[in-house]
């Protein structure tokens, strides 16, 4: 956890909410968001029964280009292109199919791509932006955060603005006043609620 | 003669030398495995000849270990069939008592989940029931446990290992009529269990579905069983081919006092019913024939001595 400032799960029942930080451990992990999470804090309380996370992200703004991911090699009018990592390969052949035209562009295995006598500089080409990670963020989290809720709670709310977000489930209907428990979860972070 | 069950392990080579020592000693086989170049046998062997078969077996480097759950089905009630309960715990435990030569299901609740909505249909308790034992896994409150647990034990017959977050005594303090089994700090997890305390936890199971089948099996031993379901096993194997050309990795299915037959139950009931034991006695005299809930598959529940007058 050593990339979160603050992490805590608050929770009546002691046991029950070292397995739930356990969970969270565990979820945020595997769904590669520790870094990204600044502060978060969960509340839950079977008796009544309500789940609360409340959290704070870290800016993030590392946009995906070309050249992260593959060394472009020019080479007699045509750029060979050596892919190391695939996952933005898809988004980066619709972007080079739009800008130059399919015939243009080759792909004869799944690490190598062929542009032939296009008419940009290799430099041009490592510049082109083809991902934001940040984008799928918010759904990521929401994702994440609906594993590491108690299942039976599927009545749920979520605000994500910008930096902040807010989590609630529960199995019965959301009581009104659950804005002053989210905004008092808010102040044992010594943040204010959005 | 009292058969116990064991795991023998053992090369491919010759292993038939194995398989008819084991028929002819009276023993019997309940499932076998050819996994590459090894083959494994769960079978039922009689206590005083487990030694001969070692002996015999040295030669070709197999290994016979008791495996105490070998010829019982069991239920693993999974809450769900969410990512929140598979495929940990849900399916580690299944696996796990697989290894032990149990016949595991796992029986996920529609819905399970929950505290006040949690619930149990009929189709899931006749399931349940049909099986020799049902491990219910819970999750980590407390709370919800003890709310839920009458709702999803109505009904149901077999006896239930409780599986739950909270600490053993607090799970024995909560349920109320006690269940015959428990387990504390197995709770909902999301990670696989390979370190070596959720080894040992996942043992501590083991151990709790040993005890309460042991003493399943000692109440049925006063009142002893009008014929042995796994000989039944040998008996519908050689009378009713068909079950041969049945895919499911094991088309009979072996209970403490029953047999599950992976055969549509409208076409081959009768047929069951008249499989030959011996002395022109035949199953449907000995046992019941019932459609099981599972499928269209046939439910053979053996009937014991007391109410046959008939022991074969």
């Amino acid at each position: 956890m050593q990339a979160v400032e603050y992490f805590e799960v608050e929770c009546p029942e002691a046991l029950g909410g070292e397995y739930y930080k356990q969970i969270a451990n565990d979820v945020l992990l595997d769904h590669n968001l520790l870094k990204v999470i600044d502060k978060l804090h969960i509340f839950i309380d079977p008796k009544v029964p309500v789940f609360v996370a409340v959290g704070l992200l870290k800016k993030i703004s590392t946009r995906v280009r070309v050249g992260d991911f593959a060394n472009v090699n020019p080479l007699e009018g045509k750029m060979t292109l050596v892919i190391s990592d695939e996952t933005y390969l898809a988004s980066m052949l619709k972007i080079f199919w739009e800008r130059f035209g399919k015939e243009k562009v080759e792909q004869p295995d799944r690490f190598t791509v062929i542009l032939y006598n296009v008419p940009a500089t290799p430099k041009e080409i490592e510049d082109i932006v083809v991902g934001d990670p940040s984008e799928s963020l918010h759904k990521d989290l929401i994702y994440a955060l609906r594993c590491i809720a108690p299942e039976g709670f599927r009545l749920r709310s979520e605000i994500f603005t910008g930096t902040k977000f807010t989590f609630v489930a529960s199995e019965n209907t959301l009581a009104e006043d659950i804005d002053t428990l989210v905004a008092e979860k808010f102040r044992l972070m010594g943040e204010v609620p959005p | 003669m009292t058969l116990v069950p064991v795991t023998y392990k053992g090369g491919i080579f010759q292993h038939d030398i194995v398989v008819d020592l084991i028929e002819d000693l009276g023993g019997y086989i309940v499932q076998k495995h050819i996994i590459a170049q090894e083959v494994v046998l769960q079978c039922f062997v009689p206590r005083e000849d487990i030694e001969l078969i070692r002996q015999i077996s040295r030669p070709l480097f197999g290994e016979v270990t008791d495996s105490p759950l070998v010829g019982t089905e069991i239920a693993i009630v999974s809450m769900s069939l969410e990512i929140h309960h598979l495929p940990h715990p849900s399916c580690d435990i299944a696996e796990y008592v697989r290894r032990l030569g149990a016949k595991s299901n796992m029986v996920s609740l529609a819905r399970g989940p929950g505290k006040r909505i949690a619930g149990l249909n009929d189709e899931e308790r006749d399931v349940i029931n049909e099986h020799d034992i049902a491990v219910y896994l819970m999750g980590n409150f407390e709370t919800c446990i003890e709310y839920k647990m009458p709702t999803l034990r109505r009904g149901i017959e077999v006896p239930i290992v409780l599986c739950g977050g909270p600490d053993k005594e607090v799970l024995e303090r909560i349920i109320d009529p006690p269940v015959e089994g428990y387990v504390g700090n197995v709770g909902r997890f999301m990670r696989r269990t390979k370190e070596a305390d959720e080894l040992a936890k996942l043992d501590e199971i083991i151990d709790e579905i040993t005890r309460v089948l042991e003493k399943k099996r000692e109440e049925i031993a006063k009142d002893p069983l009008s014929v042995y379901p796994a000989r039944l096993m040998g008996l519908i194997r050689e009378q009713i081919p068909e079950i041969l050309d049945v895919t499911s990795p094991t088309p009979l299915t072996v209970q403490i006092a029953g047999l599950r037959v992976k055969l549509p139950y409208d076409t081959f009931a009768e047929r069951v019913k008249k499989v030959a034991i011996e002395d022109g006695i035949t199953l449907g005299e000995v046992a019941e024939v019932l459609p099981s809930r599972m499928r269209d598959y046939v439910i053979v529940k053996v009937l014991p001595f007391s109410e046959t007058n008939i022991a074969v």
